[in-house]
């Protein structure tokens, strides 16, 4: 299938009523949680997951990745208005889009953050279609020393990249890969920390362990939280169109943003909240006027915007086409294709072409349907953030139970549930990242199976992992980040002995 | 300021499962040989990795500084205890009874005071859920509670 026969196939895959239903349904939904402060679009998609067993795998994909850049659209929406970021990847966009809002051009940054966010999502699937033929025709000459290598440095990557302390990172991971560890082991089937009980025996329950560490755990922080409590003011929207001068500031930002997005996204272990803060710092160096940046300048919206739209879209690639989750939200996706019985891979472009292109499809068609949508509806949105917390938590928290109890019909796992949110709070108070654990327990035995099958292959030699070239890139790539922070910490030691 | 409590807790209790779980697995799983490594090999690795780490967060953070922590006590205590609640009260009380009784122990800490909001809500989200998973998604749940 060529990429045009692909695309049109895609095209007439999404267009169908029901297909087309869930991909609005997604949008939605992610622009109504990633406009809510608090609850993010991993707390939504776990919400989701088992609402999906009622529908198709392909459906399913399409609705939640829906979800995911539909949330990023809403972010921006609560961090122009209010400078609360509703997603961690809209952070940045509240340093200019506030003061824009305060300037009295609201209407203009809401327009630019849409409009960038457009352009990015559009200039990340042409790089996602280009990549996933390119990864998944490369992904045959992948062995398992290759595929355990590279899921190594995607989970080092995400736990030291962007962040003050990658031993905190590291740990989390760990804790999650030994999470992963529970239940009957593939291999010889024994059954590891099950300690007797059968609920243990088919491991910890995906949709329980993100309900519990994401849902839960926001709710209980926003119970109390005054931002919370619905603080919007009224925002007029009568200037909605930016000037000619807007429009010339934002083009370079945008396409910048776009291909930084895109490059980012890709990568394993880096996401698209570290692709939205390097747009604002590139464009804050690139720009002439740099004391602008802000107070309101349309370029610290409209980079950031395009980048973090973009990396959500690229993000796909190695997801899709070698199993790799980049970041945890990904790592979520993949269950969601895992609970239904579909393992992505090399594989899935030929085996599954529906589900492929016409996730792509369905990107194209959902980032439309935002923009058509929301500038229209920016009013309701704007209206919802008025809903007091208080009357929506009780209900966000009985759907949640009756999610979890649908998977399984054992109140065992809705205690459990409880459970795994006192955790899931307890570590947001004590800043370990949550994220990281469910993503060593998604890739967890996945690293397991290859490690122990490039050793069985190799008759337990560790050479394996430097002379193949392609494991051997991603070792020296490993390394080479956890040297990274060592080596700065060594560098400001020396500049501070020479002071 | 105060010491970084979090990161010493956190830490300790991070080396404390990462020891338990390797000990465990060394004693009751097979480790195997490198070329042909047992269902415990790699418990016993990740279990020793995490104690490191955990001794890495923990030992340079009780040296240190750091803002308390935000902790709200009684909301956590309300929501877990509405969860239970309603996963104890699903079979008994039915769906409508469970999500009733979640709802009035949830909204407890909430900031807002007085009953009445508490009752009608209670009740519009019971309705709302009996709506949702009962006659849209058909879960095959009791919905009223059992009078025998």
């Amino acid at each position: 299938m060529t990429t045009w026969e692909g695309l049109l196939f895609g095209i007439s895959f999404v267009t169908q009523p029901e297909v087309l239903i869930y991909c609005l349904l997604g949008v939605v939904l992610g622009t109504f949680v990633g406009v809510l402060p608090g609850i993010g679009a991993m707390a939504a998609i776990s919400l989701l997951l088992p609402i999906t067993y009622y529908i198709t795998a392909e459906a399913a994909l399409i609705m939640l990745a829906g979800v995911y850049y539909g949330a990023q659209y809403g972010g921006a929406v609560a961090s122009i208005l209010l400078r609360l970021p509703g997603t961690p990847q809209s952070a940045v966009t509240t340093l200019d889009g506030y003061p824009m809002a305060q300037n009295g051009r609201a209407g203009v940054a809401l327009f630019t953050a849409m409009v960038s966010s457009f352009t990015g999502s559009m200039i990340g699937i042409l790089v996602l279609v280009v990549l996933a033929g390119w990864l998944s025709r490369a992904a045959t000459a992948f062995g398992a020393a290759d595929y355990a290598a590279m899921m190594i440095l995607g989970l080092v990557a995400a736990s030291t990249i962007g962040s003050s302390r990658p031993a905190k990172g590291f740990a989390m991971v760990t804790l999650g890969l030994l999470l992963g560890c529970i239940g009957t082991d593939v291999n010889s089937g024994a059954q590891r920390f099950t300690f007797g009980r059968t609920e243990f025996l088919d491991g910890i329950n995906l949709v329980a362990l993100a309900m519990g560490l994401f849902g839960v755990a926001e709710v209980i922080a926003n119970v109390r939280n005054p931002d919370r409590q619905g603080v919007a003011e009224r925002i007029g929207l009568k200037r909605l169109m930016p000037s000619r001068d807007d429009l010339r500031r934002m083009a370079f930002p945008t396409l910048r943003g776009s291909a930084l997005g895109s490059f980012f996204g890709a990568l394993p272990g880096t996401g698209s909240t570290l692709s939205s803060f390097l747009s604002y710092s590139m464009e804050r160096r690139l720009a002439r006027q740099p004391e602008r940046f802000g107070k309101g300048a349309v370029e610290g919206v409209a980079g950031p915007e395009s980048a973090n739209n973009s990396a959500a879209i690229t993000a796909f690639a190695p997801t899709l086409t070698l199993g790799i989750p980049g970041d945890p939200i990904m790592a979520l996706m993949l269950g969601a294709l895992v609970i239904h019985g579909i393992q992505p891979g090399p594989m899935m472009l030929e085996a599954r072409p529906e589900m492929f292109w016409g996730l792509v499809a369905s990107f194209g068609i959902g980032n439309l349907l935002l923009l058509v949508l929301n500038l229209p509806l920016i009013g309701i949105w704007v209206s919802m953030l008025r809903i007091p917390f208080n009357y929506l938590y009780p209900a966000i928290l009985v759907f949640l139970c009756l999610g979890v109890y649908s998977v399984r019909g054992l109140t065992f796992d809705i205690v459990a549930v409880a459970g795994i949110g006192l955790a899931g709070y307890l570590l947001a108070i004590a800043k370990f990242s949550p994220a990281l654990l469910l993503l060593g327990f998604v890739l967890g035995p996945l690293i397991e199976t290859n490690l122990r099958r490039a050793f069985l292959i190799s008759r337990g030699d560790p050479m394996v992992f430097l002379e193949r070239p392609i494991a051997a890139g991603f070792v020296i790539a490993t390394v080479a980040l956890l040297l990274l922070p060592l080596w700065q910490a060594w560098r400001r030691r020396g500049a501070g002995a020479r002071q | 300021m105060r010491r970084d409590w979090p990161d010493i807790f956190g830490g300790v209790i991070l080396a404390a499962i990462g020891v338990g779980a390797a000990l465990w697995a060394a004693m009751y799983y097979d480790i195997g040989t490198l070329r042909r490594m047992g269902p415990g090999a790699f418990p016993v690795v990740l279990g020793c990795a995490l104690f490191v780490l955990g001794m890495v967060i923990a030992v340079p953070a009780m040296g240190r500084t750091a803002a308390a922590p935000k902790v709200e006590p009684a909301a956590a205590v309300a929501v877990l205890a509405a969860i239970v609640i309603f996963a104890l009260c699903l079979s008994r009380l039915g769906l409508a009874g469970a999500t009733a009784a979640a709802v009035l122990v949830a909204t407890l800490p909430a900031p807002r005071k007085g009953w009445v909001w508490r009752v009608v809500l209670a009740a519009v989200v019971t309705v709302l859920t009996v709506l949702v998973f009962s006659v849209g998604l058909r879960m095959t749940l009791p919905v009223w509670p059992r009078l025998s």
